[in-house]
């Protein structure tokens, strides 16, 4: 899968890179309008993160120039503005989806592969992992041919955690990404844990083995055997 | 009391008091002038009788009586006022009369005349009707041309007073404010003109302020935000665990906050136009089931009756009203208390069980009100709340009975 990360913050354009990187995606990366403008007509994209203010015109310029191309990479919009125009006018102009700054970078790749897996129509839609299969349009869980029967919530951790396998993703991101961000993240803690722990424990019932693994004070880590 | 009142009585006063001393003066001179006419006529009757004494002796006319006078008697004149009996009229008239001692040929005489005050108090009284009726007159007439000419000329002053009054320095529009040939007045309004157009200046100033403060911190806060991410891929020690930890939620309040703040600003700018109608109780029904675990969680019992409720507004607002109540009933309610939330097609309630608030309510929608200094929560949730109720012209209120915190949006329909 090929990313074109259109960033004009150059540390967090390195972090973008250096995570999706790690995530197994082939990334390249603008700085500013005129790079992301030769790049996006010059190349093939699976999808493209484009930032709204950047330095020579705005992200929704660009987004509108790829339109008018016909390409179909898929669109996720960041912005510092949590502006309800930029975020309606970026959908409205064709755009995947949209987050705001600041943001986890678990977040940023959950909503990537979800618009790829949106995307993708030819792509199979359910993941692998061992013998753990989840179906992402019916929303299924499977150990082998044994169906696991998740709570929603527990679903979209279980999704948010594989997506970002390997990683230690935080308790702040996975209540961020299950309940909002209007909601107290230290409160919720608990709840995550909680989550968790039924999780893990309904997959190794059947699989025997702890895929979920806790980092002490940091959050919890998706790894397969 | 009303300028144009006082200005009003202040001449009425005047005309009166004038008027009123005009009359006197007028019934004093008149007095004077007639009573010295009558005396010249009685010193011309006494003329008359001492011209033609012997005639007169004879002579019975009670007006003019001449009779011889004992040697001791001084000569003199002297005037006076008296009465007499009127037999045709049946009433006492009153009268003038002279009298005089005076020697005519080597011989004493004393001679008594007399005329009638012709009807003395008739006069007053005319004198008196007449000037009562032209301080009438003149009072009422002066009112109500100064009322009227007053009002056209204020006309300008009270509806550019009105405007003001209803100007709030947040609406998109200046204050439309009338011209008048009256030069203070123009002057006022110029005036006023500068004063809101520098207010309205320096306020958009501060809320672009805001905003753009908000916005350049966005970035460096999503650097740090994902430099911690990076940091805590690696193999930590726990100590280095907790500081990361620390420095997480740090970030995350301050991010909070500010997205708040963000939201306030814009708020303020009015940039929510776009209303839809939308189902209140779909919405609020996604959120709770949305909570369900974190009311679990806390152990809290959630009492919910929600009916069907359609409401013409911008969907991100309501989602942020409902978002902001709920995580407040949340945070603030006690373990093992209970949530109520109940939506009819009128109004809102949520509330909660928990102690009451060590402040005065009056401080709960406040920017930066915290009950609890060790709270989370960015104190301005509650201050978006009452925002967006302002906005959407909802009345919202808040009561503590029975241990239930509760909020009440009563939904103007009328609008």
């Amino acid at each position: 899968m090929k990313l074109l990360i259109v960033e004009d913050e150059p540390l967090l354009l390195n972090d973008m890179e250096s995570y999706l990187s790690e995530q197994g995606y082939l990334c390249e990366t603008a700085i500013d309008f005129g790079e992301g403008e030769d790049k996006m007509l010059l190349y093939e994209y699976d999808a493209i993160i484009l930032d709204v203010g950047l330095p020579g015109g705005s992200g929704l310029k660009l987004l509108e120039l790829l339109k008018e191309q016909q390409k179909d990479a898929g669109v996720l919009i960041v912005s510092a503005k949590d502006s309800l125009q930029d975020r309606v006018m970026g959908l409205e102009m064709g755009a995947d989806d949209y987050i705001t700054k600041p943001f986890y970078m678990e977040e940023l790749n959950a909503r990537i592969n979800a618009l790829l897996r949106r995307k993708n129509f030819s792509g199979h839609k359910t993941i692998v992992i061992d013998e753990l299969h989840v179906d992402t349009v019916a929303a299924e869980v499977k150990w082998q041919d044994t169906a696991i029967n998740l709570t929603r919530k527990e679903y979209e951790l279980l999704l948010y955690l594989i997506v970002n396998k390997n990683r230690v993703v935080s308790k702040q991101s996975i209540a961020g990404h299950l309940w909002g961000d209007g909601y107290d993240a230290v409160d919720n803690y608990h709840t995550v844990y909680v989550h968790t722990r039924n999780l893990r424990n309904k997959i190794n019932a059947l699989s025997g083995y702890d895929f979920i693994k806790t980092v002490y004070g940091m959050g919890y880590k998706f790894t397969a055997p | 009391m009303k300028l144009l009142h006082r200005t009003t009585r202040d001449f009425m006063l005047a005309t009166v008091v004038v008027l009123l001393v005009t009359a006197s003066g007028l019934y004093l001179l008149l007095q004077r002038e007639i009573l010295s006419e009558m005396d010249e006529q009685l010193d011309l009757q006494s003329e008359i009788l001492g011209s033609n004494v012997n005639d007169w002796l004879h002579i019975d006319n009670p007006f003019m009586q001449i009779a011889p006078a004992g040697a001791d008697a001084l000569p003199g004149v002297v005037y006076g006022d008296t009465t007499i009996y009127d037999p045709l009229q049946k009433k006492d008239e009153e009268y003038r009369y002279r009298k005089e001692i005076k020697e005519i040929n080597g011989r004493r005489y004393s001679m008594y005349v007399m005329i009638i005050y012709i009807g003395w108090d008739q006069y007053f009284n005319t004198i008196f009707l007449l000037l009562g009726m032209a301080i009438l007159a003149l009072g009422i007439s002066g009112a109500l041309i100064t009322y009227y000419s007053n009002k056209k000329l204020w006309r300008p002053f009270f509806l550019n007073l009105q405007s003001i009054k209803s100007y709030s320095i947040t609406d998109p529009e200046p204050p439309q404010l009338r011209g008048s040939p009256i030069k203070e007045f123009e002057e006022l309004r110029a005036t006023l003109m500068e004063l809101t157009e520098r207010s309205r200046r320096e306020y958009k100033a501060l809320r672009e302020f805001t905003e753009n403060a908000s916005h350049e911190i966005q970035t460096p806060l999503g650097i740090i935000q994902s430099k911690l991410d990076r940091l805590s891929q690696s193999e930590l020690t726990e100590e280095m665990a907790n500081y990361i930890m620390e420095a997480r939620s740090g970030v995350e309040r301050l991010s909070k906050t500010n997205k708040a703040l963000l939201l306030l600003a814009k708020l303020d700018n009015n940039v929510f136009a776009d209303k839809q109608l939308l189902a209140f109780h779909t919405l609020l029904n996604q959120h709770i089931e949305s909570l369900t675990d974190l009311f679990l969680s806390k152990e809290l019992t959630l009492d919910s009756d929600i009916l069907p409720c359609d409401i013409l507004a911008n969907l991100h607002l309501c989602e942020t009203l409902v978002s902001n109540l709920i995580s407040n009933a949340l945070r603030h309610c006690n373990k093992g208390g209970n949530i109520i939330i109940q939506l009819n097609a009128n109004q809102l309630a949520i509330a909660n069980s928990g102690p009451p608030l060590d402040f005065p309510p009056d401080q709960l929608f406040r920017r930066f009100k915290k009950g609890d200094k060790n709270s989370q929560g960015t104190g301005l949730g509650l201050a978006i709340v009452s925002q967006i109720c302002l906005l959407n012209h909802w009345q919202i209120s808040y009561s503590y009975e029975k241990e239930l915190h509760t909020f009440t949006i009563a939904f103007n329909r009328s609008i």
